[in-house]
């Protein structure tokens, strides 16, 4: 009897795991049913899609550059200072994550028709329905979550090497790169792919921000868009095929850096 | 000279005041409290890690507060020891070196001898993963001695290990010490530790200085019975000092009904009769004599008649609990196996103790 329940209590829980799988799958696969249209091959060498390829894979690096230039001392300021308004500013970095992405691009539309939003753009750099505003849009929705993730990698490596390292001799600065930055790479890496990934694929921010013009704003998620919103399923399935191809070869990325260190 | 004046840590609930200690050059000193007494805070006080309210702190003829740690000369060996895993074991000794820009070829001898003291030279182009406890614990401590530190901070230096690979460290620090001379300071909560290598003691409990001192003197004649408590101080009585007796020079105490004797000397005037104080004795200064033989002079005095309640045999040591038949009065009495052996002792029989005068200890 208590056998019985063991095993029927394990494999409810398998069984939710295996039905996941299932229906995430079936969603790829039924994607090949209409893989080799006469539209196929066309859509798929079209230079506004190789242009959206191009343009996605440009603006996420951009903005995930500028996202962990900024994100990576700030996550290390939360995961080991103590200060005035640490709980508001990591309570502040989940907006992105709670606030619509249209609703964070219309805030910058609303930003840039602000006397300092005009400024910018005059005498400065566009963004409105310009490649910068893609980038600053991806920027917006990633910077958060990357300072988020890579606080996480740094909490898991103990200050006390540091503290070690210090007594050493290591100026602070050395003390991180020699030892912090090593030990947390991995997680480190890991926290920018995902990062890289969550930018890639960005839509709602990008869309309003930007706006979808094809061969100067359209990237990948977008193009998918505009595609289907005119009916044309064998272009949108190319651009489906290929972004679920990146977010594949992300995933086993990110799986590879999951080998760790031995730690004691 | 390691020199700590006024050293106040104010950290949650911790509250450290005015915390001094001194470490003469070369010397081994342990900071003994328990565990939470905020020992640790004391230690990253020094090395510069945190900042103390109020205090100065000078290591040789430089006063070192105020600036960072990386500059104060100071090495520390972590509780966890902290080796760095994504460093072979040579990388991790040389650490220092390179971190503070030092000419190698000065160093080497140096380093070779200590890799030689502590036998891990099979062991430099491993990663500290895969090293036993002991052999981390050496490399921990040649990391941290490598750069020729003024001062070694030691963090509860033998917790965590098997017995036996505990008295070999023991035994390595000891030989370390007495060939490199390093001015270190030792915090810990195993008294057994301090007394196995300390020369110095401080005894630090509930963020207060309550004994500083030379090691026996510290655990023969504890200040406080706070201290003696924490020492683990089994035998201790409530006693009333009955008479002085000036041509003797000893003062004659009340325990339950029986009399003890002690030597006056050690107390100045501080004890006036009918004073109330705290009687102890360490249960390994306890003897049972054996019948036949003579009983040196020097206990005569305190000899007590009684039986054996339990015997309880550890590995190196048994131990035997006593009591007074006159007083019932109980002790707790460590013996050496050897000499448990030739007693011949047993429960329920009928035994003479005697406490050497100079053992007995009062607290007031």
């Amino acid at each position: 009897m208590e056998d019985n329940e063991k095993m029927s209590f394990r494999y409810t829980m398998i069984g939710a795991a295996i039905c996941i799988f299932i229906f995430y799958l079936g969603l790829i696969l039924s994607l090949f049913y209409f893989v080799g249209g006469k539209g196929f091959w066309e859509a798929l060498l079209h230079p506004n899609t190789l242009f959206s390829i191009r343009l996605s894979l440009m603006a996420a690096t951009i903005a995930t550059f500028f996202a962990v230039l900024i994100g990576l001392p700030s996550a290390y300021a939360l995961s080991r200072f103590k200060f005035v308004g640490k709980g508001i500013l990591d309570t502040f970095l989940e907006i992105p994550m709670i606030i619509s992405p249209i609703a964070l691009g219309a805030a910058f539309l609303v930003f840039f028709n602000t006397p300092l939003g005009e400024l910018i753009q005059t005498k400065g750099i566009f963004f409105v329905f310009e490649v910068p505003g893609i980038v600053l849009a991806q920027f917006a929705t990633i910077a958060g979550l990357v300072t988020r993730l890579m606080k996480a990698s740094l909490d898991e490596i103990s200050p006390r090497y540091e503290a070690v390292a210090r007594s050493l001799g290591s100026s602070p600065w050395q003390a991180f790169y020699r030892v912090t930055l090593p030990l947390s790479f991995r997680g480190l890496l890991a926290s920018i792919i995902l990062s890289w990934a969550k930018a890639f694929g960005e839509f709602g921010a990008t869309v309003t921000l930007a706006g979808a013009m094809p061969g100067k704003t359209e990237t990948m998620p977008i193009a998918i868009f505009t595609a289907l919103a005119s009916a044309n399923i064998d272009k949108a399935i190319v651009l489906i095929l290929i972004l679920v191809a990146f977010g594949l070869l992300i995933l086993y990325g990110v799986r590879l850096t999951g080998k760790r260190y031995r730690y004691d | 000279m390691i020199r700590i004046e006024g050293l106040t840590i104010l950290f949650e609930s911790f509250k450290i005041m005015n915390f001094n200690i001194q470490i003469e050059e070369g010397g081994f000193h342990f900071l003994l409290g328990p565990t939470g007494s905020g020992k640790t805070l004391i230690l990253e006080s020094i090395m510069g890690l945190r900042k103390p309210k109020t205090g100065r702190i000078w290591i040789g003829d430089r006063e070192v507060q105020g600036l960072p740690p990386e500059r104060r000369g100071i090495s520390y060996v972590p509780q966890d020891l902290a080796l760095f895993p994504h460093l072979k074991v040579k990388e991790n000794i040389l650490f220092g070196i390179k971190a503070r820009d030092l000419d190698m070829k000065i160093y080497e001898e140096y380093v070779a001898a200590l890799i030689e003291v502590m036998k891990i030279d099979h062991l430099l182009e491993r990663y500290p993963a895969y090293l036993s406890g002991g052999e981390k614990k050496r490399v921990a401590l040649l990391r941290a001695l490598a750069p020729k530190p003024k001062l070694l901070l030691l963090d509860e230096p033998l917790s965590g290990l098997d017995p036996s690979i505990k008295i070999d460290i023991q035994h390595l620090l000891k030989n370390l010490h007495t060939s490199f001379h390093p001015t270190t300071l030792c915090v810990t909560h195993d008294f057994e530790e301090a007394y196995s290598l300390g020369d110095g003691i401080t005894i630090f409990i509930d963020g207060k200085v309550e004994q500083v001192g030379k090691r026996d003197d510290v655990f023969l004649r504890p200040k406080s019975i706070k201290v003696a408590h924490f020492l683990g101080a089994k035998n201790l009585y409530k006693a009333r000092i009955l008479k002085s007796d000036g041509l003797l020079q000893r003062l004659i105490l009340r325990v339950n009904g029986l009399q003890f004797s002690i030597p006056a000397s050690l107390y100045q005037d501080q004890m006036e009769v009918g004073k109330e104080v705290d009687l102890f004795i360490r249960p390994e200064e306890v003897m049972i004599i054996r019948e036949g033989k003579p009983v040196k002079d020097s206990l005569r005095r305190n000899i007590f008649e009684g039986k054996i309640l339990d015997i309880a045999g550890k590995e190196r040591y048994h131990l035997v609990y006593f009591q007074t038949m006159e007083g019932k009065i109980p002790f707790e009495i460590s013996i050496p196996n050897y000499a448990f052996r030739n007693l011949k002792l047993s429960i329920g029989k009928i035994v003479r103790i005697a406490l050497r005068e100079e053992s007995l200890w009062l607290m007031t």
